[in-house]
């Protein structure tokens, strides 16, 4: 645990000194702030009878909104674009931490303490998780408090979404150290792994990528790298379905089905392990 | 009770594969340092100390050969419990303070936060760093990074030190209050392996040297047994300053006649002897030539000398 503490301590330490986590966080503030400041509900038995956003009224047409529907619409749609921007967020502000370690004259100060590879390299990596993790339950759970605040509804879901957005950034920064061990680039870090995340969205429409394809090795390859790759479109459609629950339409809940959850966890793990074994061979 | 330090046989080819022969780094390396012994390391650059330092700590993979610390395998990470490491040319996070690296990196040691509240302060203060204690890393000069250096490999009191370049960018105070502390810790019963350019430095503070060339030891032994072997085995001539007056050009010009090869060294003459007898010829040579002789002092081979010997020697066929 000493060893675990240490490297959280100084992941987080970096990240304050170089400004990653006070942009971070300020930026989350900012937007739950204008958030809050911005959306003025007026609400009447339950339903939404009038709203004001930036102080401006917005025309009900006379009729009364359900506002749990209104409500649960806004939270699904925020949580989808959290997934998108907080994964982006946590790649670019933990895919430095295998290169920096790697660099020279740093890491004999690491790999000279009586810390064995694997353990100093899935340290690190619990550590980069813990300050995703920070910046994401801070954003949806401010965000949530705000919304219960707002109208009186409690959502839960809506901050369990934290859950399968943290999943989908485990698997990605497994990547990226897999990639950091291999390069002990930060660039190249960022940059494959924002690939694998859009190359992986755009596989969730394999079967008529492959369809199109004129060679059949092209279309098997295609297949292939879809059952290989993380599932980013299908994680991004659980998040919204997760928070719309039975309220979604019916062919938003299928997204709420195991295999792409599986399939990006083994994902993940392989890539973790491959760094791991790479990490340890490594002559430095 | 074994060495502190034993390396066996040590080879490690870098770049090796299928229809590539490799750098052959080290080429079955063998010394020990033991309890109590400062052991310095020398070799010009690419001789295979740091590989060897490298190799000692897990950093770097063997291709063959035996290394143990404190009688573990070096593969085995508590191999590494007991000793602490200063790497050349090392880059502690700058945005740490003195006090958060130390605790860091003494916690990543084992060290308990209990122990480390009264250990940091003492080695600050051991290091002269107690005043930049709070001070971020970033706004050290060189020195004081050196002397934060030493105080993390020390941070869990470890048996064994193995030091790079130590009192590299340290000043000549500086250097000396690293070669005092080197000396404490010694007396104390810590095995110090010392690698170092400077070799005066290996000089003054090191019990037993060995010269690594090309990845082979060259020589090994006390500093008095490689200075006095230098002179033992040399054929050449040996230096000596002789101080006379007057020091005319006749004088000169007999000694040269002589083969003494005499060179005017600030206000003096260094010449050359090829023995007790070629000596003796010289100051008879300059007392009957009306100079009174004040000094005549053999020039001492010094361990740089030895050094250098050793560098430049053809290397043996066999």
């Amino acid at each position: 645990m000493r060893v675990l503490a240490a490297n959280v301590e100084e992941v987080f330490r970096e990240a304050a000194a170089r400004w990653t986590l006070v942009a971070y966080f300020s930026l989350s503030s900012l937007f739950v702030l204008l958030f809050a400041v911005a959306v003025n509900l007026d609400v009447v038995n339950g339903a939404l009878a009038g709203a004001k956003i930036f102080g401006k009224s917005v025309e009900m047409g006379g009729r009364s909104v359900d506002l749990d529907r209104l409500v649960l619409g806004f939270e699904s749609g925020f949580a989808g674009f959290l997934y998108v921007v907080g994964t982006f967020l946590a790649i670019f502000a933990t895919a430095h931490l295998v290169p920096r370690l790697q660099e020279k004259g740093t890491v004999d100060l690491y790999l000279s303490r009586p810390v064995g590879r694997i353990r100093l390299l899935l340290s690190r990596y619990v550590a980069g998780l813990l300050l995703a993790g920070s910046n994401v339950v801070y954003l949806l759970g401010a965000m949530w408090l705000l919304v219960v605040w707002k109208t009186r509804l409690v959502h839960p879901r809506f901050f369990l979404a934290a859950g399968i957005i943290l999943f989908a950034i485990a698997a990605l920064l497994a990547f990226a150290f897999l990639v950091g061990t291999l390069t002990s680039s930060t660039a190249v870090s960022i940059m494959a792994t924002f690939a694998l995340f859009f190359l992986s969205a755009i596989l969730v429409n394999h079967d008529r990528i492959a369809a199109a394809l004129t060679h059949e090795w092209a279309a098997q390859l295609v297949q292939l790298l879809y059952h290989l790759l993380p599932k980013t479109a299908e994680l991004g459609a659980a998040v919204v379905a997760l928070v719309m629950g039975d309220q979604g339409p019916a062919r938003m809940q299928k997204a709420l089905s195991l295999s792409p959850f599986l399939s990006t966890g083994l994902f993940g793990a392989a890539c973790l392990a491959l760094a791991c074994l790479r990490f340890r061979r490594k002559d430095f | 009770m074994g060495a502190a330090v034993e390396v066996r046989s040590l080879t490690k080819v870098y770049g090796q594969g299928v229809g590539r022969q490799g750098i052959r780094a080290l080429d079955g390396v063998s010394f020990q340092v033991e309890r109590g012994q400062l052991f310095g390391l020398l070799g010009p650059n690419g001789a295979g100390k740091t590989t060897a330092v490298k190799i000692l700590l897990g950093l770097t993979h063997p291709t063959s050969g035996k290394a143990r610390l404190l009688g573990l395998p070096v593969s085995d990470p508590e191999s590494r419990r007991r000793v602490g490491y200063l790497p050349e040319g090392h880059r502690f996070p700058g945005y740490l303070t003195a006090r958060q690296t130390l605790s860091i990196f003494g916690r990543m040691s084992g060290v308990a936060g209990d122990r480390l509240r009264t250990r940091i302060p003492e080695l600050l203060s051991r290091v002269k760093l107690e005043e930049w204690a709070d001070v971020r890393v970033k706004k050290f000069s060189k020195g004081m990074t050196q002397r934060l250096g030493l105080a993390a490999a020390l941070v869990h009191d470890p048996e064994v030190l193995l030091l790079d370049e130590p009192t590299d960018g340290v000043d000549p105070v500086g250097r000396r209050e690293i070669r005092d502390l080197l000396r404490a810790e010694a007396t104390r019963g810590r095995a110090i392996l010392l690698n170092s350019h400077l070799l005066s430095e290996v000089e003054r503070t090191c019990d037993r040297v060995a010269v690594l060339r090309r990845g082979l030891v060259a020589a090994m032994g006390t500093v008095e047994e490689l200075t006095r072997r230098g002179r033992e085995t040399g054929d050449s001539p040996r230096g000596y300053r002789l101080v006379a007056a007057p020091l005319t050009e006749e004088l000169i010009a007999d000694f040269r006649e002589r083969g003494a090869h005499p060179e005017r060294v600030n206000g003096h003459v260094r010449v050359l002897a090829r023995d007790a007898q070629h000596l003796n010829a010289l100051v008879d040579s300059a007392r009957s030539r009306g100079a009174l002789l004040t000094e005549l002092t053999p020039e001492k081979t010094t361990l740089e000398d030895v050094f250098v010997e050793l560098v430049r020697a053809p290397e043996d066929p066999s």
